[in-house]
């Protein structure tokens, strides 16, 4: 293990000054980031524990919003009824994170800030148009979900900067969303694919507004706009789930890697898509009973 | 005949569980020494390469260092290997595989002994590399070692397969590519070895052959095997992937150089890298039948990789070959089988150890034959099972073992429609399939093979068993126990088992071979019956009555009048006389010439079989080509069951490994690096498992087994993979030939 | 590179120690304090389980913790729940259901269901075996696992 010098700031201010010293990183829950510092792909010389902020913990209901500190952890989104409610992609996808030991450590901002395109906390967040609210010494800033990731562990975080909280608005009136999880294995599984997907019905049933996010599938997880265009005023069937599949695939750029092949990811979209679409649909429509 | 067993045939609570239960057992990296240091091995980047120079002075210097070690140092034998003597302790001008040893840095602190490997200075010639067992076969492949790359070939039939094939009505044909397997043991490896200033060294090891070591480690060291004691420590899991010593071999080297302690603790990286794995192997299978479903032949060719060292690799080829007509009868077979090298982490002794890949072929072909000829799974075999008395192709008669196969499936056609009646998943397809297996027991015809273990009864009146060799977490002190309580009629709870150690415990070989209990087992209920005669003798001699006139029951001595004196008596009184009443003795695993062919190479052929069959249900999502196991038995005939929840656990365990080496595992080269971690290796976890799981358990007793027993510690992993690929066609029409079932195969999008 | 000042609970009693802040919450266990009950066997990827410990009643990887991020925390370790005299019932029950082969897996998978049992006392199967997912065995296939939790929840409810 590499030698740093270590903080543990018991503050927000605390933790900015930290984080603005050069090599400084941020330590969340440290289930990536202590992996790669074994295998020295993070070479920190400064390491900021977050453990003594009690701040950054948090889901909070803003009525027209949900805000979710970036430390609150997956086992906290996983058990939350608020989340349950208002993201149920989101809590489903918290709850397939690795396994318990895991969940209760890893964190929300750590998922993201780690940028895996395979992240299952990004497609729920991504389809609910997430903003991140970022902070440092500087000042703060606020940043879509989509624009801060920019490729496989690269964010647009500065120096200095970190992931104080998430905040996504509620959907309203009859809409639905799902988070479907293709994984190698049940347990501790690492995604092959992932997806999530959100639609609002209109008063005669159409489709309104659709929302699809895959990962896994390219060098940040994809919101797929055309398909999304696609599917606005479709009366929902079987037949707009499938040719929304179908469509998924011109806007995805997946890679062979050790754990699946460009082919199964492709086809494994396409059904995961319309699967999701389907379930989402589903769900708005018995918010009618 | 029934007897009531008091001990044997109940589930006993193993004495070691509970300190494994505390934390307080005591595995090989939580021992400490006086003085202890650690060891850091620097290890080969590539896979193949000439060492053209290794600089240690800039290691050496680094403070903490006590010595950096290198091929040079080592003072006696440099290479070693169960058959074959090609594994180098430490590389010296060839590398040939990646994570191979090259030097052994010893320093006072672990970190100071990989800081100090940074500064070893090697410079590599990159030689061209193979990976693929047939490509290496070939004469224009890269050699590894200087007598080509084909370790070994067997050539074994019977009869005329020409005449056989002409004789089929159907033949079917196909090529099966098995993975290479981690045995995944949750406890690396490591070792701890102290020099002693009178000139011994005492060397702890997590071992399956414990004496095996203590050699090697005294020819590395150019000692006297006197001088070299071995202790096993509580072993973390084996499954044969701990009969090698290179790791053993190195910490005493360490401990020889420095004069001192020192422990090495390899982490998961560098077991997968440089430990045993299963066999890789391609498998040319073909099987003609006539219309009514008897075989009339095979051909089969198999190539296994055994990787940069032959390891146990011949001696798995043997088991491949022999069990390439698995549970059958066919009378016309060629079997050709080659190892050969190539330049991938060494292959050599792992669980089922070349049977679970022949079996994936036997198995597998069956029900393709099967269907094109209109049968089911279960009548074609019923057709063409063994009976005790039929000739293998071995010209191994099969004896009365046998006799679980028609039980095995029947009991499996029993299981299979309960299968298929069980509601399925709507969206998803279903299907059950079913396998046999047939496991030898043993190393193998005029392989010696002496299982010494001694028993000794203490003062208190409870036995000891001197138990020669290791329990490696599969329970085999139980079962010794209970065999020994057995026998001696006391109770189980006053029989233990000693942790091995070479100073003390008498040689009972190694653990594997699916062979332990019984041998061991067998040599114990010989020892009981010496031990019972050496208390009646002494016990004649303290009341001063011939010893013929005593008896013995269930830790009683009578006397001729009928009176019974408690056996603790007279040991007591031996005691104070400083006379211990022990019994040792030495089974050899039985090779009657009578029938013991002598026709084929030394470790061939295997004499004694168990049987078993497995059924599996699986549902399949038909658009996503995932397969989950809903639903699994298992039907195992073990002989005699000795520890019920033993043998329950062993089938258990096996069945998990079975699922993962169908669905999931595969330590594959991925680029240029070989798939090193539980990140990417995936074993199976609690919710992988089919939540609707049972297990029956045969008993047809082996007349030459302890109380009937047969062993188990194999077999339950050797069906698996093939009902599960035979499951999966029932529900999707999808034949997969190259293990692990993955959903890109299962869709044909794996390339 | 600094030592740092720890004092955290370690198995009910107030524990400060001085470490250098790149030992994980395993190298301390194993190593300074010889709690070598906690195991490593994925290489601290936390991938396997092995080095299960609980803190602030949740089930956490140690190979994953560093030594910092205990400050002011309760740790238990599997030496944490063994009391003077016997076994804590969950210990029990797992040698008696004979869920213990090479052990090595064994004190993750017990301090696992000790976590999982005083969050959830009546869990499902299914919550069993995603309760254990993180622990990896590869002697038992986890059938007596399960069986020694049933046990443990059947013996709760008689009394």
């Amino acid at each position: 293990m590499l030698e740093f010098d270590y903080y543990r700031p018991k503050s927000l201010p605390e933790l900015k000054e930290n984080l603005s010293q050069p090599g400084a990183l941020m330590l969340a829950g440290g289930t990536d980031i202590i992996p790669k510092m074994r295998k020295h792909k993070f070479k920190p010389t400064i390491l900021v524990d977050t453990s003594g902020i009690p701040d950054l913990e948090f889901i909070e209901d803003q009525k027209e919003e949900v805000v979710i500190g970036s430390l609150t952890t997956h086992q906290q989104i996983a058990r939350s009824p608020l989340i349950a409610s208002v993201n149920p992609a989101l809590q489903k996808a918290a709850e397939s994170i690795g396994c318990i030991q895991t969940r209760c450590r890893g964190t929300l901002g750590g998922n993201l800030a780690n940028a895996s395109p395979a992240a299952d906390t990004i497609p729920p967040l991504l389809i609910y148009d997430a903003s991140l609210l970022i902070q440092s010494l500087e000042g703060e800033r606020t940043i879509p979900l989509e624009s801060f990731l920019l490729g496989p562990g690269k964010t647009s975080l500065e120096k200095g900067e970190f992931i104080h909280s998430v905040s996504f608005p509620r959907l309203k009136d009859r809409w639905g969303a799902e988070f479907i999880k293709v994984g190698k294995r049940t347990g501790m599984a690492i995604s092959v694919v992932n997806a999530a997907a959100a639609v609002l019905l209109d008063q005669k049933g159409r489709i309104s507004d659709a929302r699809i996010a895959l990962g896994s599938v390219g060098s940040v997880v994809i919101r797929c706009r055309e398909t999304e265009g696609f599917l606005s005023g479709k009366n929902p069937d079987r037949e707009v789930y499938a040719e929304a599949g179908r469509q998924v695939r011109e806007e995805i750029r997946p890679i062979s890697d050790v754990r699946s092949t460009v082919d199964y990811r492709l086809h494994s979209a396409s059904v995961v898509v319309s699967r999701a679409l389907e379930a989402a649909v589903e769900m708005a429509e018995r918010r009618n009973e | 005949m029934t007897e009531a067993f008091q001990s044997v045939g109940k589930s006993v609570i193993r004495k070691d569980a509970w300190e494994k239960a505390t934390g307080q057992a005591l595995y090989t990296a939580d021992l400490s020494a006086e003085d202890l240091t650690f060891g850091a091995i620097l290890r080969s980047p590539h896979h193949h390469a000439r060492i053209l120079n290794l600089d240690v002075t800039a290691a050496r210097k680094v403070p903490g260092v006590k010595a950096v070690i290198t091929s040079d140092d080592i003072p006696g034998e440099k290479v070693f290997g169960p058959l074959v003597q090609d594994q180098p302790s430490l590389a010296s001008d060839v590398v040939r595989h990646l994570g191979e040893p090259v030097a052994l840095v010893i320093a006072s602190t672990r970190i100071a002994a990989e800081k100090a490997r940074e500064r070893i200075l090697v410079s590599y010639q990159e030689l061209e590399a193979v990976f693929d067992p047939v490509e290496a076969a070939q004469p224009d492949a890269p050699q590894l070692h200087t007598d080509g790359n084909i370790v070994s070939e067997l050539h074994v039939g019977d009869g005329d397969i020409t005449v056989g094939f002409q004789e089929a009505d159907v033949v079917v044909e196909g090529t099966y590519n098995l993975p290479r397997i981690s045995p995944g043991y949750m406890e690396p490896e490591t070792s701890l070895a102290i020099w002693h200033e009178d000139g011994t060294i005492t060397v702890w090891v997590s071992s399956q052959h414990p004496f095996t070591d203590q050699a090697v480690i005294a020819a590395a060291l150019d000692m006297p095997v006197d001088q070299v004691r071995v202790k096993s420590a509580v072993i973390g899991g084996a499954f044969g992937g701990k009969e090698d010593s290179s790791l053993s071999i190195l910490a005493a080297l360490g401990a020889w150089k420095i004069r001192g302690a020192v422990k090495l603790v390899n982490n998961r990286r560098e077991s997968f890298l440089a430990h045993p794995k299963r066999h890789p192997a391609r498998i040319h299978y073909k099987l003609g039948a006539r219309k009514d479903g008897t075989l009339t032949a095979l051909q089969a060719e198999a190539y296994l990789d055994t990787g940069a060292y032959a390891s146990y690799g011949p001696a798995v080829a043997m088991i491949t070959t022999e069990t390439m007509t698995g549970s059958y009868h066919i009378p016309h077979v060629k079997v050709d089988s080659y190892v050969v090298y190539t330049n991938s982490p060494l292959s050599g002794a792992m669980r089922g150890f070349g049977s679970p890949q022949s079996h994936f072929a036997v198995e597998s072909t069956l029900d393709i034959l099967a269907e094109r000829i209109g049968l089911t799974p279960i009548e074609i075999r019923e057709r063409n099972i063994l009976q005790p008395g039929d000739q293998l192709y071995t010209k191994v008669v099969m004896n009365e073992s046998a006799l679980a196969l028609p039980e095995c499936l029947q009991k499996g056609r029993e299981i299979m429609n309960e299968f298929r009646a069980a509601e399925t998943t709507p969206g998803k397809l279903s299907g059950v399939g079913i396998a046999l297996a047939a496991q030898s027991m043993g190393l193998g015809a005029n392989v010696p093979d002496d299982s010494s273990h001694r028993l000794e009864w203490a003062p208190d009146g409870s036995v000891l068993i001197y138990l020669g060799a290791p329990d490696m977490g599969q329970g085999l002190a139980a079962a010794a126990e209970q065999i020994t309580a057995e026998a001696l009629g006391i109770p189980y709870e006053r029989v233990y088992s000693l942790p091995l150690d070479t100073l003390e415990t008498p040689n009972g070989n190694v653990t594997c071979a699916s062979r332990m209990t019984y041998m061991a087992g067998n040599a114990l209920l010989d020892a009981s019956s010496s031990l019972i005669q050496s208390l009646l003798n002494e016990a004649g001699r303290l009341l001063d009555q011939p010893p013929d006139q005593l008896k013995y029951r269930d830790g009683m001595v009578i006397k001729p009048d009928g009176v019974e004196v408690p056996a603790v008596e007279f040991i007591s009184r031996l005691a104070e006389e400083s006379i211990t009443l022990t019994a040792e003795s030495t089974f050899s695993f039985p090779y009657p010439e009578e029938t013991t062919p002598q026709h084929l190479p030394i470790g061939m052929p295997h004499v004694l079989y168990c049987f078993g069959a497995q059924v599996a249900r699986v549902e399949v999502d038909p658009d996503l080509g995932t397969v989950e196991v809903t639903h699994f038995a298992s039907i195992h005939d073990v002989g005699k069951v000795i520890n019920r929840a033993g043998v329950e656990g062993q089938i258990e365990g096996g069945v998990a490994t079975g699922l993962g080496y169908a669905l999931y595992e595969s330590m594959a080269l991925k680029g240029d690096a070989w798939v090193d971690s539980f990140t990417e290796y995936l074993l199976p976890t609690a919710v992988d498992l089919p939540e609707n799981y049972r297990s029956v358990i045969l008993e047809v007793p082996e007349a030459s087994g302890p109380y009937g027993a047969k062993g188990i510690g194999e077999i339950p992993l050797v069906p698996t993979a093939p009902a599960v690929a035979n499951a999966l066609y029932d529900a999707l029409q999808v034949r997969i030939y190259d293990l692990p079932i993955t959903p890109e195969k299962v869709m044909g999008l794996d390339k | 590179m600094k030592n740092i000042e720890v004092e955290f609970t370690l198995n009910g009693k107030k524990t400060s120690l001085s470490s250098a802040p790149n030992l994980t919450l395993l190298d301390v266990l194993r190593d300074e304090l010889g709690l070598t009950g906690v195991k490593d066997s994925c290489g601290g990827e936390g991938e396997c389980g092995a080095c299960t410990v609980i803190i602030n009643g949740k089930p956490v990887n140690s190979c994953l913790v560093f030594i910092g991020q205990v400050e002011g925390l309760q740790v238990t370790t599997i030496e944490g729940i063994t009391p003077e005299d016997g076994y804590h019932p969950i210990q029990r029950a797992f040698v008696e259901a004979g869920a213990v082969q090479c052990g090595y897996c064994t004190p993750g998978a017990i301090l696992a269901t000790k976590a999982l049992l005083d969050s959830n006392p009546e869990p499902s199967d299914r919550q069993i075996r995603e309760g254990l997912s993180g622990n990896l065995c590869r002697c038992t296939g986890y059938t007596k696992m399960l069986d020694a939790v049933h046990r443990v929840i059947d013996e709760g409810q008689d009394d």
